[in-house]
């Protein structure tokens, strides 16, 4: 029982980080209709500006994700208005494709800057975890949980309460009535995209230090990402919170239950079942 | 028709004497690798280039041939030039499957479908340890003896592989231009273009593109198969990685996605600038890699050999 | 008249040879020098700098120089063995060495077989590169199913060490289901109860939940493997997070054996086993004099892959001082591969000898170091440093056994 609590309680902690990621992505799309492949490096990005503020600077890194967000927003303002915007007239295959040379382009210069080395954020209050009812949970993973939901929330008051936040969900629910509506999509795509990235970085830099960081991590997260928004169904953010909390879960109880090698499999497989089954999603939410 | 013709004679010439009048063995390394690149930056444009399915996932086809070549030759003694079309064969079988299932999805969702179906398969050959040796994987030491035309067969130099690596790569050009000719060419195309609409008239996609995706897979499969055979090492990280799939992406797109002779501009192109980019640089070669496609989709999304055959006049319908 | 010919003849080919013998011997070494494995490849490089600078200012082997070609296969099989037949064949060298990684090590040495070129493996540990009868492949460092035998040798000689119960942690890479492999035959020979057996993806993000099951498992000693220190890290970060308190933790696997461990850990790290290849003696006066040495030019301290490298070049070095060199590439490689089969030397890795002999697991190996099965230590962390212990006769320190049990 204790085993299962613990891992219980590890996986929702974990996806509630995976969610941060999903949502980044699913926001991209929702609006976009594009698949951003180089996401998974945007995530990198923030963890190393995590590690940098800390290293150069004496910089919490959970305090640097305040230099990071706004940083990588306007980062990815700049990457939409003079790289993407060209491109995705071309068609969905194309950005795609696109993104992808993106993302092999960001994550081998930044091996080329930083060198292959994995890194480490040690906090000095991250080592002995605090065990309320017998579970243990690590402090920068609560702390990470934390901001996590903070943000989401923000993010959720900021989509359903502003002016531009519902011209975002307006031109992500139909583009098309968007326009007519007088809607400037131009600037929507760009905020959107800005945030998207925002969101990444943030993503990342929360990440850091409960994980360790290397310049092609994003390879590893970026399939994480999809299995968790087409669970969650793509387009929708509180589908990728609930994808990336089932996925944390489904791993967490997975590698306790089922053979630790075939723990990755499992999330491959739902995620096949649910493209093919459900492309909506788990709750129907996306489209 | 001769100005189809003139060009593949030339090729042919070219491809014989290569091997007959080069002596240099890296150089015919660097040769047996653009060929077998061509093999796979083609398998990958008959379903990505002409059907516009965008796989992420041809490693998985890849693997299976390079699995089932060398699983056959090192338990049941088959040589290479049955092995390479069987791998073909078992990859063209497994892909059935696979599409069956993916193609119903559209677009991106079925590239990423591609994805997930490419890990599941380096999951399995890492843990189906009493078919694939899971992480050891398997290592050919010798090749069997061989006598053509009264003469032994040296597998130790390279004009065999070369000359296995050329048919490949033949047969893989010439499936790609029957394609383009044929009623699925067709089919294909105006897929690509608008599904629905295809569908309208009557096209049974799926079983068009079921069908392509066999045709990509074989291809990719006896790449794999040759693989096996030249390289003698197949272990999961190398043969079903996402880097692989990602590889063959590139030179379909650099190349010229949608036509013939695409894949082999890609692929000379890709390994002269990884060689070179390792030579001068001392850095990565996927930084260029990365860059190249990104400039090549913003200003030439028809491709390298697209833009050529473009600028030439009067050959818009050669090629 | 053709007398003449074949004397000018003779007399043009010692000419031919005597340039080619004033040239410098090429060694040729494929590594990652970019890409994810770049750090390695920089360890071996230095090394390699080191030992080809002392070599040379000392005059040489036979007063030619050495030149070491380094090419970079950044960790790809398949560039490994296009840099392999690149340097064989275009540059000529006489003897490889190098590889870091046992992919690109199997794919170098299957390229040395049939170019009949002979290739040191200086690092790479996969049992299977020096057990295909492949006769133009030596190997100085133990191979991966002998980096357990120092603790078999403790848990077997220490008072009080045999386990009651083990659990066994792996990577699901060559290098981590060899050792595994390893560790649950020495557990199982000795009846030691094996109550987990995990495999774990290499890269994993979480062991939480692993440790979560182990630890319900209760085991009296926990064993690790990792080939990525990533996975070393975490792996001892949450284990300890989830309150495991097994008499010893041992890890096998170079990243339990890096600066890193400690620094990422912290106290974490303190008392933590890591039973390896060894970097040599540290007892022994030339060996410590080397990592002083290397330490004063590098500001670095050398590890396994350091002494490794730098050993591989005076091994060669050695050889090469024996074998009758003509100027004949065929005939010189020929000569290099017997006089490796002759050597019988001590470097600052330790002593070495190529024989043919079976591995613990049952490898039949070729060329392989005879002495490797001793070559292998069990080191603690102590305050941020790594200490060998065991055996007695390689220890620098006491060891801490068992674990103290904290508050």
């Amino acid at each position: 029982m204790e085993t299962f609590a613990q891992s219980l309680v590890s996986g929702v902690l974990t996806g509630a980080l995976y969610a941060m990621i999903g949502i980044g992505l699913t926001v991209v799309f929702g609006v976009m209709r594009i698949i951003n492949l180089a996401h998974g490096e945007m995530v990198m990005l923030g963890m190393f500006g995590a590690f940098w503020s800390q290293k150069l600077w004496k910089l919490d890194p959970f305090v640097s994700i305040l230099v990071w967000a706004p940083l990588m927003f306007v980062a990815g303002m700049l990457l939409y208005r003079l790289l993407l915007r060209k491109i995705i007239p071309g068609g969905e295959l194309n950005t795609l494709l696109y993104t992808a040379g993106l993302s092999l382009l960001i994550a081998n210069l930044a091996l080329f800057a930083w060198t292959g080395d994995y890194r480490t954020i040690s906090l000095s209050y991250g080592i002995t975890p605090f065990r309320p009812l017998g579970i243990a949970i690590a402090v920068p993973l609560a702390v990470a949980f934390v901001l996590a939901i903070l943000i989401t929330v923000t993010l959720w008051l900021f989509l359903s309460r502003t002016d531009l936040g519902r011209a975002i969900r307006a031109t992500s629910q139909n583009p098309e009535a968007s326009v007519l509506m007088g809607i400037d999509v131009e600037r929507v795509a760009m905020v959107t995209f800005g945030l998207g990235t925002a969101l990444a970085g943030a993503a990342g830099v929360l990440l850091a230090p409960s994980l360790y960081l290397y310049p092609t991590v994003g390879e590893l997260l970026i399939v994480k990402c999809f299995v968790i928004v087409v669970l969650g169904g793509l387009g929708s953010v509180p589908g990728a919170i609930a994808g990336g909390i089932l996925l944390g879960v489904v791993e967490s109880l997975g590698a306790v239950y089922v053979s630790g090698t075939y723990k990755d499999g499992i999330g491959f497989v739902l995620f096949l079942a649910v493209l093919l089954y459900r492309p909506s999603g788990l709750f129907g939410a996306g489209r | 028709m001769t100005r189809r013709l003139l060009p593949a004679l030339l090729g042919v010439a070219v491809l014989v004497a290569i091997p007959l009048s080069i002596r240099n063995s890296f150089f015919l390394h660097v040769c047996i690798l653009i060929l077998m690149w061509t093999v796979l930056g083609a398998a990958w444009n008959v379903l990505g280039g002409f059907a516009g399915q965008v796989s992420f996932g041809h490693a998985a086809l890849f693997a299976v041939g390079a699995y089932t070549t060398i699983i056959l030759y090192l338990k049941g003694g088959l040589a290479p030039w049955w092995g390479i079309p069987l791998g073909g064969l078992a990859a063209a079988l497994v892909s059935v499957p696979i599409g069956l299932l993916c193609f119903r999805l559209r677009g991106p969702y079925f590239a990423l479908a591609t994805l997930a179906v490419a890990e599941i398969v380096k999951l399995v050959a890492l843990n189906w340890e009493s078919v694939t040796a899971g992480s050891v994987g398997y290592l050919i030491t010798t090749l069997p003896p061989v006598r053509l035309f009264g003469l032994e067969v040296n597998w130790e130099g390279k004009p065999p592989f070369f000359a296995a690596a050329a048919v490949l790569a033949v047969v893989a050009l010439l499936t790609t231009g029957w394609l383009r000719n044929s009623r699925l060419g067709a089919y294909l195309v105006a897929i690509r273009e608008n599904e629905d609409a295809a569908e309208a008239v009557g096209i049974d996609t799926v079983r068009a593109k079921v069908v392509t995706l066999a045709l990509s897979a074989f291809l990719a499969g006896m790449g794999g198969g040759f693989y096996a055979f030249y390289f003698r090492y197949v272990d999961p990280d190398a043969v079903a990685g996402i880097g692989l799939s990602m590889e063959m992406v590139f030179i379909a797109v650099v190349g010229g996605l949608g036509t013939v002779g695409g894949p082999l501009i890609g692929a000379v192109f890709l390994t002269a600038v990884a060689e070179l980019v390792r030579d001068r640089f001392q850095m990565g070669h996927l930084i260029f890699y990365g860059l190249f496609m990104m400039l090549v989709i913003r200003f030439m999304p028809e491709g390298i050999w697209g833009r050529v055959r473009r600028l030439t006049p009067g050959a818009r319908t050669g090629g | 008249m053709r007398k003449l010919v074949s004397s000018v003849l003779a007399t043009i080919g010692v000419l031919v040879s005597t340039s080619a013998l004033a040239q410098p011997i090429k060694i040729g070494a494929p590594q990652p020098m970019t890409g994810p494995d770049a750090p390695f490849g920089d360890k071996f490089k230095k090394a390699y700098t080191m030992a080809r600078e002392e070599i040379n200012a000392a005059g040489g082997v036979n007063g030619r120089k050495l030149e070491i070609l380094i090419e970079d296969h950044q960790a790809k099989n398949q560039l490994a063995a296009t840099v392999a037949e690149k340097l064989i064949t275009e540059e000529k060298v006489l003897v490889m060495t190098g590889g870091r990684g046992s992919g690109q090590a199997i794919e170098i040495a299957s390229v040395c077989q049939r170019l009949k070129t002979p290739y040191l493996v200086d690092h790479p540990s996969a049992d299977m590169i020096t057990s295909k009868g492949f006769e133009w492949v030596f190997r100085n460092n133990p191979t991966g199913s002998i980096y357990p035998m120092a603790f078999s040798d403790f848990i077997t000689n220490y008072p009080g060490a045999m386990p009651k119960s083990a659990a066994v942690v792996y990577d699901n890479t060559l290098f981590g289901k060899t050792i595994g492999g390893a560790v649950i035959k020495i557990l199982k020979a000795k009846n030691v109860s094996v109550v987990a057996d995990e495999a774990y993806p290499v890269n994993t993000l979480d062991f939480k939940p692993t440790m979560t099951k182990v630890k319900a498992t209760n085991p009296d000693v926990v064993l690790l493997v990792a080939v990525a220190t990533t996975d070393a890290i975490l792996l001892t970060r949450h284990a300890k997070e989830m309150g495991l308190t097994p008499r010893a933790f041992v890890g096998f696997g170079g990243g339990f054996g890096v600066a890193d461990f400690a620094s990422q850990l912290g106290p974490l790290a303190e008392n933590v086993f890591s039973s390896a290849a060894w970097s040599g003696n540290p007892n022994d006066p030339k060996t410590k004099a080397f990592y002083e040495k290397f330490h004063a030019k590098y500001a670095i301290w050398p590890h396994e892959h350091e002494v490794e490298g730098y050993s591989a070049i005076y091994i060669l070095a050695d050889a090469l001082k024996r074998a009758k060199l003509t100027g004949d590439l065929d005939a010189d490689r020929e000569a290099i591969r017997k006089a490796l089969l002759a050597t019988d030397m001590t470097t600052v890795f330790g002593k070495v000898k190529f024989g043919n002999w079976t591995g613990p697991l049952g490898d039949a190996y070729t060329n392989q170091n005879v002495y490797s099965p001793g070559q292998s230590v069990m080191a603690q962390w102590k305050g941020g440093q790594l200490l060998n212990v065991w055996p007695k006769a390689f220890a620098e320190t006491a060891l801490v056994f068992p674990e103290p049990v904290k508050k």
